[in-house]
């Protein structure tokens, strides 16, 4: 090859682009069979490397310290310090992440357990109370009860202090005549008084100062004066359970000998029961 | 932006050791040549992460295929240059590359931008110009486009619409720029 030829050659440029790796392996091999021919062309083609190779150096560009690491460790030569470093490396963040779950499932245990003991507590402190509010209502129906008791003992006191009242003002009196009935045969404990009026004739009885027995539904008390041998009917009455005032007054007889009470049917009877007298007395 | 770091192993004792995969000499391989080869890397591919992993890469592969460098085709660095470019653009081109870009996460976007800001992303403009500040913008773009987008000259006419005989030429005027510039 004549030397401008050789100089035309290496003027094309070809050879820069083999360096750069631009050619094709025919190409590549006729570059590689010229250079081995020609020391100029070895000279320029060594020229152009060394200037690609200072092009590289001073655009160079350090990588991070881990690519040789890993490198060393793909290719099987890392030194035994690497190898002990990277497992814990890696095991490092997990450990953490189990820690962080331990944590909070510990939490969530410690919660639970509080939710726990809490419903416990809560359901004594309903079942004390429940039990408190019962033992409260049965005390208030029992003092209920005991109201009533001293309401109706209180009414009934009441009653036998007028009576009694009535009683003490009759006997003072000169007007009032007091009778006493005593028992007869067929009820020996039986009692009553009767209050006669001498200026208007008018008869009383006190349930203040009555005992007799208990008439059934059907019966009552009937009061009786004996005028000259004869029974005279003064009127019914109840039971003292039945009675709305501690006086009541009967019929008014002109003049009698004795007072005695029977028991008769309801409406009492024309002529006395004398098998069922219960009280008499003389005036 | 460093030099080279210098060994007291001449090349052809690198060559030797590395051939007969001495574990000692590639980290003296690594320490020397890394950054320079990542400079590119980073330049091709603007994403740490994968550059990272195509760096790491490019290593395994001078390990693997040392035996089939031939000192006589030309100088280790340029051999190794050109693993360092071909898997950039083949990482370039391939789907994981793409998926990635779609795919980018906050953390990597972070890294993304900090890339950006601290070093060169931008062949075009940023990384390049400390260095050719001095070439003719024509003459710069034909080599940005073969030496950093992974453009074959023929590819890099179309692209600039130029004839290829032109671009030939820019390259070579280019390289001799920097020839200058070195000398």
């Amino acid at each position: 090859m004549s030397v401008e030829n050789l100089k035309a050659y290496i003027e094309s440029g070809v050879l820069e682009l083999y360096v750069l790796g631009d050619l094709s392996p025919e190409e590549a091999a006729q570059v590689e069979e010229m250079a081995a021919l020609h020391p100029e062309v070895r000279t320029e083609l060594a020229s152009i490397e060394e200037a690609m190779e200072q092009y590289a150096i001073q655009n160079a560009v350090d990588p991070s310290a881990n690519v040789e690491t890993k490198l060393l460790d793909v290719l099987g030569l890392n030194p035994e310090e690497e190898k002990i470093k990277i497992p814990v490396a890696a095991e490092e963040p997990k450990i953490i992440q189990l820690d962080t779950n331990n944590s909070k499932i510990k939490t969530l245990r410690y919660a639970l357990v509080a939710c726990v003991a809490l419903l416990v507590v809560s359901i004594a402190a309903l079942f004390v109370t429940y039990n408190k509010l019962t033992a409260a209502h049965n005390e208030i129906v029992s003092l209920n009860i005991d109201k009533q008791k001293f309401a109706s003992n209180a009414s009934k006191m009441e009653f036998e202090n007028a009576g009694l009242e009535n009683m003490i003002a009759m006997h003072d009196s000169k007007e009032w005549a007091t009778i006493k009935l005593q028992g007869v045969k067929t009820s020996p404990s039986s009692k009553m008084m009767v209050y006669w009026n001498k200026e208007n004739k008018s008869v009383l009885i006190n349930y203040a100062a009555m005992d007799l027995p208990k008439t059934d539904e059907s019966h009552e008390y009937q009061l009786w004066a004996l005028v000259n041998g004869k029974p005279v009917s003064l009127g019914v009455f109840g039971s003292d359970d039945r009675a709305k005032e501690a006086l009541v007054k009967m019929q008014t007889i002109e003049e009698a000998q004795a007072f005695a009470v029977t028991i008769e049917p309801m409406g009492g009877s024309i002529n006395p029961t004398m098998e069922k007298m219960l009280v008499m007395g003389g005036v | 932006m460093s030099a080279l770091k210098k060994s007291t192993l001449t090349e052809p004792e690198l060559i030797l050791a590395l051939q007969q995969k001495d574990p000692a000499v590639l980290k003296t391989i690594y320490s020397m040549y890394s950054s320079a080869l990542y400079g590119v890397i980073s330049r091709i591919i603007t994403h740490t992460e994968l550059a990272e992993d195509v760096l790491q890469e490019t290593f395994v592969k001078i390990w693997q295929s040392a035996a089939h460098y031939d000192q006589t085709k030309g100088r280790l660095f340029t051999w190794m240059m050109n693993i360092a470019r071909n898997l950039s653009i083949d990482k370039l081109r391939s789907k994981d590359f793409k998926n990635s870009l779609k795919n980018q996460d906050i953390e990597n976007n972070v890294s993304f931008v900090d890339e950006q800001n601290k070093v060169t992303f931008n062949p075009d403009v940023l990384g390049v110009k400390q260095l050719v500040s001095n070439l003719k913008p024509d003459l710069q773009a034909v080599l940005d486009l073969v030496y950093y987008k992974g453009f074959t000259h023929v590819e890099a006419a179309e692209k600039l619409n130029l004839p290829l005989g032109t671009v030939k030429t820019r390259i070579r005027m280019a390289i001799i720029e920097l020839r200058r510039s070195f000398n």
